[in-house]
């Protein structure tokens, strides 16, 4: 038998394993990752061409989800509405976190004058709706792709200001970078072994939330006629298509109805042990 | 039963805690008469916290424990915690350390006492008779009673984070104490406490005893033990090395590790021999402070302050708490601006040639980057030799294997040690040390006292002391300047 002191046994903890949820999430988000990213080269068939004569005909062994109202096929427009959302909702969600994170940092770096004006400006962007947003740059250019990707970023980006903002205050004024800081350490250190490693739990988990709404929000707005326009094969649109069809080919519309329902669960799911967010 | 012979208020037969295979804490069997007192004295990591987490029936989910315990007669197996989680508040009861941080932050001072008074003490008959609106406010006002017999009227009203650190341990005690288990476990009830408030702590667990509440307290001060009198047992590694009465065992200790213990006290401390500055820098003024006025908000911490500081002294700076000695050397350091008054440093010298030890080592580094990252990056931002690093270590006593691990994996005493070679590895011409040794056990504070003095002395560096023990103070400072009042 061997000694330890109590402090040992602190060393060993820690350890992460992935939990049943997480890895169900991972496989989800897996498999509509695999169709976005795969699909559209293995099926390799335009999504918009039509055989009027195939009209809803059945699934098969070589069209697995068979034909639309149109007669395409409905694989390879699901293939390619997966990687159009995925796509669309990673650009916006990125391109809302980063100059979150920047504006963040730069509000509670500065403080003062800064900092108020960018919480005013944050704050403004707050009082107004979200989808409000996008639905006014799309009423500027309908059915484009550029409003939605900028409607839904301008949107997004103030969560990530705020909560950045919020523990940086706290986070600069606290004795470990106040000890870096005396070394004679500079910004780009601070941010890159205290700022970042504090903060990437918490932006990854907003980012999580992120993904989803964007996804939903994008086919919401195809759903209702203001977002991307049919011919467009976009998860939203689609089953605003299909709906009328359901009787007769329930799949069609059960189709994009599952990938965006596997999408959200599996980014809801992936969710770390302990909330960091 | 019979009357001769009564029944001990905690009775531990062969008490084990164990990770896997391994022992942390030796079968350890003691007793402690209704009424009584125990104190474990010994240092962080000797296993004194986990003998209390065994004893109450919490202890980490990766250890277990082996043994019997018998709580006013009812004995059990220690593995077996569900009949002392059933007695915990009415039985047996706890006050943790650190108790501002066990406060809930979002209520109110009496709102925490009168939960208890509601839903841990009342006896089963009212749950039955009682309106859930009686019996809440009967609590409310057996909390203010109860508040008020601590002085604490003034404070029911108050969040914790609205009152003092001695004030909150006295609420949290009455929480705990609220539905009057007659045995309280006291762990480390003077940790991150000003020394000027220990009084206050003892005063509280004498009154206790007075009420015929038998003691379990845990501590690293031999101030407390001296004070607390009854029993007391020393533990080193997991292990009991002395036990008898109090006043015994610190008149007479009979083991080594208890006498370096007692000698550690820095009331033992030996007097410095007298100073032998480097002969050149004697008087030379690195940094000077005139008139210098320091206020937050309302608040004013000093006005018209000037002092000089020289190359190579060792400065104290006491005050009561609250008197800002910690923003005076940040003003220093010129961490903060002055409201008024100039700091001006010697010509000549570096941007970093003014550094700082904390009081929680752990919190001065970066918690997610292992050590030796983090003193790797100084040795690279500043072009230094890393094997200067390796001999400062070797001087510290601290293996460098701990450098694998992450800040918050190592021992306080071993951070603060490895915390002051960094700062000495940009050869600083001032260490301004914010109570570097308050969190540490009296040996480890001893040896880490010791090495920032002797190094400071070997750089020809000035240290600007700020600690709360009038007796460290006596030994190691050549000067001190007093804030406040």
């Amino acid at each position: 038998m061997s000694r330890l002191s109590a402090s040992d046994v602190l060393v060993e903890r820690g350890a992460s394993r992935w939990t049943c949820g997480q890895s169900a999430g991972l496989l989800l988000l897996l498999a509509v990752a695999l169709l976005a990213l795969v699909g559209p080269i293995v099926i390799d068939i335009d999504p918009a061409r039509q055989h009027l004569a195939r009209f809803l005909e059945a699934p098969s062994l070589a069209q697995p989800l068979g034909y639309d109202q149109l007669g395409r096929s409905m694989l390879a427009r699901l293939a390619h509405g997966a990687r159009l959302s995925l796509s669309l909702a990673l650009v916006s969600v990125l391109s809302a976190a980063v100059p979150g994170f920047l504006i963040g940092l730069l509000a509670a770096w500065c403080g003062g004058w800064t900092e108020r004006v960018l919480a005013a400006l944050a704050d403004a962007v707050l009082a107004l709706p979200g989808l409000l947003l996008v639905l006014l740059l799309a009423a500027l250019a309908p059915g484009g792709f550029w409003p939605l990707y900028v409607g839904i970023s301008l949107a997004l980006w103030v969560e990530y200001f705020r909560v950045v903002r919020a523990a940086c205050r706290v986070l600069l004024a606290s004795p470990q970078v106040e000890a870096s800081r005396l070394l004679g350490f500079g910004p780009a250190y601070i941010i890159r072994r205290h700022v970042l490693p504090a903060l990437l739990p918490r932006l990854l988990t907003l980012m999580r939330f992120g993904l989803a709404g964007a996804v939903l929000a994008m086919s919401a707005l195809g759903f209702v006629g203001v977002g991307l326009q049919p011919p467009t094969p976009e998860l939203g649109v689609m089953m605003i298509e299909l709906l009328p069809y359901y009787r007769e080919a329930p799949w069609l519309v059960g189709a994009p109805v599952l990938v965006l329902f596997m999408t959200l669960l599996g980014l809801l799911l992936l969710s770390p042990q302990k909330e960091a967010a | 039963m019979n009357a001769q012979a009564p029944v001990p208020a905690l009775c531990v037969q062969d008490l084990a805690v164990l990770h896997g295979e391994d022992v942390l804490v030796d079968a350890t069997s003691f007793s402690i008469p209704a009424g009584g007192v125990l104190t474990l004295l010994g240092e962080s990591g000797s296993g004194k916290s986990l003998l209390a987490q065994a004893i109450m029936g919490h202890l980490p989910a990766n250890l277990r424990c082996a043994g019997r315990i018998s709580i006013n007669g009812e004995s059990g197996e220690a593995a077996d915690v569900a009949p002392r989680q059933a007695g915990w508040g009415r039985r047996i009861a706890l006050l943790p350390q650190e108790p501002w941080l066990a406060l809930d932050p979002t209520m109110t001072v009496v709102q925490q006492v009168a939960e208890t008074y509601e839903l841990v003490s009342r006896p089963a008959v009212d749950t039955q008779n009682d309106s859930l609106r009686t019996a809440r406010s009967n609590a409310r006002t057996s909390a203010l009673d109860a508040l008020a017999s601590l002085g604490l009227r003034d404070a029911a009203d108050k969040y914790p984070f609205m009152i003092s650190g001695g004030m909150a341990q006295r609420v949290a005690f009455l929480a705990t104490h609220a539905a009057g288990a007659p045995l309280l476990i006291i762990d480390e009830p003077t940790k991150g406490l000003d020394a000027d408030r220990r009084g206050e702590v003892l005063a509280l667990l004498q009154a206790a005893r007075k009420e015929g509440m038998s003691l379990l307290c845990i501590t690293h001060d031999v101030w407390l033990a001296r004070a607390l009198g009854g029993q007391l047992a020393v533990m080193l590694e997991g292990r009991m090395v002395e036990r008898g009465e109090a006043e015994a065992v610190l008149a007479a200790p009979q083991h080594t590790y208890t006498r370096r213990l007692l000698a550690a006290d820095p009331a033992c401390w030996p007097l410095p021999a007298p100073v032998q500055a480097a002969a050149g820098d004697v008087g030379r003024v690195i940094a000077e402070i005139s008139g210098v006025s320091k206020a937050f908000g309302e608040r004013v911490l000093f006005s018209d302050v000037s002092a000089r500081i020289h190359a190579g002294e060792i400065l104290a700076i006491s005050g009561p708490s609250g008197a800002g000695k910690t923003s005076f050397g940040n003003l220093l350091l010129g961490l903060l601006k002055p409201d008024a008054g100039t700091v001006t440093r010697a010509a000549g010298l570096a941007r970093t040639a003014f550094q700082k030890i904390y009081q929680d080592p752990a919190a001065a580094f970066a918690p997610t980057v292992s050590l030796r990252q983090s003193l790797r990056d100084v040795v690279r931002l500043h072009q230094l030799d890393w094997n200067r690093l390796e001999v400062l270590l070797a001087r510290m006593r601290v293996d460098t294997g701990l450098l694998d691990r992450l800040p918050r994996q190592v021992s306080g005493g071993e951070l603060q040690r490895i915390a002051l070679a960094r700062v000495l590895l940009m050869k600083p011409a001032l260490i301004f040390a914010d109570e570097p040794t308050s969190r540490l056990d009296p040996l480890t504070q001893q040896e880490v006292i010791g090495l920032l003095v002797e190094e400071a002395r070997a750089a020809g560096c000035a240290v600007l002391l700020v600690t709360h023990d009038t007796d460290i103070v006596r030994c190691v400072a050549d000067r001190q300047i007093r804030l406040g009042s």
